[in-house]
């Protein structure tokens, strides 16, 4: 069985992503450049009310199948403007290419309308069109089915570490050669569950979140889908493509400690920034910048903070674009590398909206306010998830 | 070290395929299915902690505790979890609207949205035996338990870990059932559909003191671009490539029995009868085990377990195990009685 080889090099040669603040990368990082977040009242389940209002909303329609769930119309959308950037100067081999999609909930949100019209119609009448998209598995063949794509597809339902470790597991299979090309990423559309359901567990800050702040009192939800195009770098030189950034390594871990709470003391966020150190064989003082998990609950803020502190030292700067963007929940893995690689193209780091205090447990650089221009090589961009998943991704800037 | 020991087994699975008495079937057209029948999950689990646990949950953890002291030794705590899942927590997300409808948004219990996520069940499982390598779940239907499979034997392979679950979950529910048999999925009698199961099975690989039962051996992926969003296709040279990349994997040229993917649905069996008639002989055996136990049964990793059973005839050297999903996701897997 061939292994994964820690020597093969990956390219990111394409990048997608749909959220907030923007349904493009251009339109992203304008919204970043100008420190314009996209978190307003909550328009997405008219007449329902819930204990919050906010949410950071995609906004409008959103092109393809009919049939498609939003959380697939997402996938695509992302999953388009990185294929064609990947494309521009010669064609992706797509017979060969694997997708490897993260997402929360997948078409939950079909699920629920169909939920709803079974109690009213019963369960011979209600249009079962609507459940049709609702599996996890949805978003990844939605994108492999609109792109023709031949070299496989998986879906992970990890919680908010979904698209992390399917961006890793597909720089794995690059690595093994089980495939040419990997259409890599998450996404995520608003549902009534989670909006409800992190309600009842008090997770949700009545405010635009506010991560690393010493009035934090939760997240935001938000909604949106990042992809990217990786290939092993020789093939990615040889084939004339614009190489965007490297995804030089990651790391994976659990915390074992609460179906729902992170380890306290970071345990788990501390050994995936270990995990990819190690594979990178990088000195944690190689590390520039760090984009954050930061929910902005109470819990993660403290316990990154910690993680970092024991894996990189106090000195990295580090900022939350979840303070923008909301927390795309199962997407936030690929939205948020969407979002460092820009952040290494431009070297300007994005910051952390509306942190007027930091709170006492969060005693790092967190980038108030505004973008911070700064000379970034490496970088470490996190996300954790429910049942103490944790992914730590690590790219590299290419000049 | 290019094969992986399966050290342990455990498993929790469906008893005969027999009508469903669970939930309510009139008015359906199927009426059968392969049901868990006298589980306790007090057996394997405290009180305390089992109320925290759904139905796929106390499965997974139940076939976790069985495999683990299968294995014969305790895991190291860089233990990765890999769970395959078809279609996740399909009940509990039913559960949870049905308390939003009835009490309001605000005072559903949040012990349901906690196991509305799919990898609830694999985070008990770290949570029960503190293992804090990685800790993924897949869902990619019918293919879900040998994807999972493939992801943590590339883990094992990479030496990011010591030790790792291989597991599969699934569970027979109102919901499901009775979507699929809209459909037109569901055939009681197997000829023109599926009869679904459910069950866990959890494989210990990588650690472990017995004589391992088997060696995984290699994997191959690959998708079939005519598949629809919810059928099967025709593109069979798609299936003979993820077979042939397992053998290439797996460093061998053919394999004496193939354990397949068809489950009575008229165009599976098609798509992979004439795929196998492409790359091997009729000599070749092929065993349907979804005819004992169903489709989605533990996510897929029955049929991997039974697989690796089959090395009970000492005559087979290596045994080809075949996952393909509706929608067109190919997973193949080898699996080999020798280390070498």
């Amino acid at each position: 069985m061939r292994k994964p080889d820690p020597h093969i090099r990956i390219a990111v040669t394409g990048a997608g992503i749909v959220c907030a603040i923007g349904r493009d990368k251009s339109e992203v990082w304008q919204s970043i450049v100008e420190s314009r977040d996209g978190i307003e009242k909550l328009t997405r389940f008219p007449g329902e009310t819930f204990p919050t209002d906010l949410a950071a909303e995609v906004k409008g329609d959103l092109p393809g199948e009919r049939r498609l769930s939003r959380t697939d119309l997402l996938a695509v959308t992302a999953a388009k403007e990185a294929i064609e950037q990947a494309s521009e100067r010669a064609p992706l081999p797509l017979e060969r290419a694997i997708v490897s999609t993260g997402t929360s909930t997948g078409g939950l949100l079909e699920g629920e309308d169909y939920y709803f019209r079974r109690i009213v119609r019963g369960r011979r009448r209600a249009p079962v069109s609507l459940v049709l998209q609702q599996p996890t598995s949805g978003p990844s063949d939605a994108v492999a089915r609109t792109f023709q794509l031949g070299g496989g597809v998986v879906s992970n339902a990890t919680a908010c570490a979904s698209a992390g470790a399917a961006i890793g597991m597909a720089a794995d299979y690059l690595r093994a050669r089980h495939a040419d090309v990997a259409i890599a990423g998450g996404s995520d559309a608003l549902c009534r569950l989670t909006y409800s359901g992190f309600n009842v567990l008090q997770a949700v800050d009545p405010e635009p979140c506010s991560p690393f702040g010493a009035n934090r009192k939760g997240i935001t939800l938000g909604e949106g889908a990042g992809y990217l195009v990786l290939e092993r770098w020789d093939d990615a030189v040889s084939r004339g493509a614009n190489i965007l950034a490297e995804l030089c390594a990651y790391g994976a871990s659990c915390d074992a400690h609460h179906p729902t709470a992170p380890a306290e003391d970071g345990r788990g966020a501390e050994a995936a920034m270990r995990g990819a150190l190690a594979e990178s064989r990088l000195a944690p003082s190689s590390i520039d910048y760090v984009n954050a998990h930061g929910t902005g609950t109470t819990l993660n803020d403290s316990a990154e903070t910690r993680a970092i502190i024991a894996a990189l030292g106090s000195d990295v700067p580090v900022s939350s674009s979840k303070s923008y963007f909301g927390h795309t929940l199962g997407a936030s893995g690929a939205v948020e590398a969407v979002v460092s690689i820009l952040a290494l193209q431009h070297q300007l780091a994005p910051p952390t909206l509306r942190l007027r205090e930091p709170a006492a447990d969060c005693t790092l650089d967190y980038i108030p306010d505004t973008p911070r221009p700064m000379a970034m090589e490496n970088m470490l961009s996190n996300t954790f998830g429910f049942g103490g998943s944790n992914v730590s991704l690590l790219f590299r800037r290419v000049v | 070290m290019t094969r992986l020991p399966i050290t342990g087994i455990g498993v929790i699975a469906p008893g005969a395929i027999a009508n469903v008495d669970r939930f309510d079937t009139s008015g359906l057209s199927a009426h059968t299915a392969a049901l868990v029948r006298d589980f306790r999950a007090k057996d394997f689990i405290a009180p305390m902690k089992m109320r925290r646990m759904n139905t796929l949950s106390r499965y997974l953890v139940a076939a976790a505790k069985l495999a683990i002291e299968d294995s014969g030794a305790a895991l190291p705590q860089n233990t990765g979890v890999a769970v395959g899942t078809a279609f996740g927590p399909v009940q509990t997300s039913v559960d949870y609207m049905q308390e939003y409808v009835e009490k309001g948004a605000s005072l559903a219990p949040p012990q349901l949205f906690a196991e509305s996520v799919a990898n609830a069940p694999g985070s008990h499982v770290a949570i029960e035996w503190n293992l804090r390598g990685f800790n993924i779940t897949i869902t990619q239907r019918e293919s879900s338990a040998l994807a999972a499979a493939m992801y943590a034997a590339s883990q094992l392979m990479k030496g990011t870990v010591d030790a790792a679950l291989i597991c599969g979950v699934d569970e027979v529910n109102e919901m499901l059932f009775s979507v699929l048999d809209r459909i037109g999925a569901l055939d009681d009698s197997m000829h023109r559909g599926m009869v679904i199961g459910e069950g866990s099975a959890v494989l210990v690989a990588g650690s472990g003191t017995r004589k391992p039962y088997a060696w995984l051996s290699g994997f191959g992926i690959a998708r079939d671009t005519t598949a629809s969003i919810s059928d099967w296709g025709t593109g069979y040279e798609s299936v003979v490539g993820a077979m042939k990349a397992a053998m290439e994997d797996a460093e061998i040229d053919s394999v004496d029995a193939v354990y397949v993917s068809s489950n009575g649905s008229p165009r599976l069996e098609a798509l992979e009868s004439r795929a196998l008639d492409a790359l091997f002989d009729s000599r070749v055996p092929r065993t349907a085990t979804k005819q004992v136990f169903g489709e989605y049964a533990a996510g897929g990793a029955l049929q991997l377990v039974a697989a690796i059973r089959a090395f009970e005839d000492e005559s087979l050297r290596h045994v080809l195990v075949n996952s393909i999903s509706a929608g067109g996701g190919i997973v193949c897997a080898v699996v080999s009685r020798d280390a070498a």
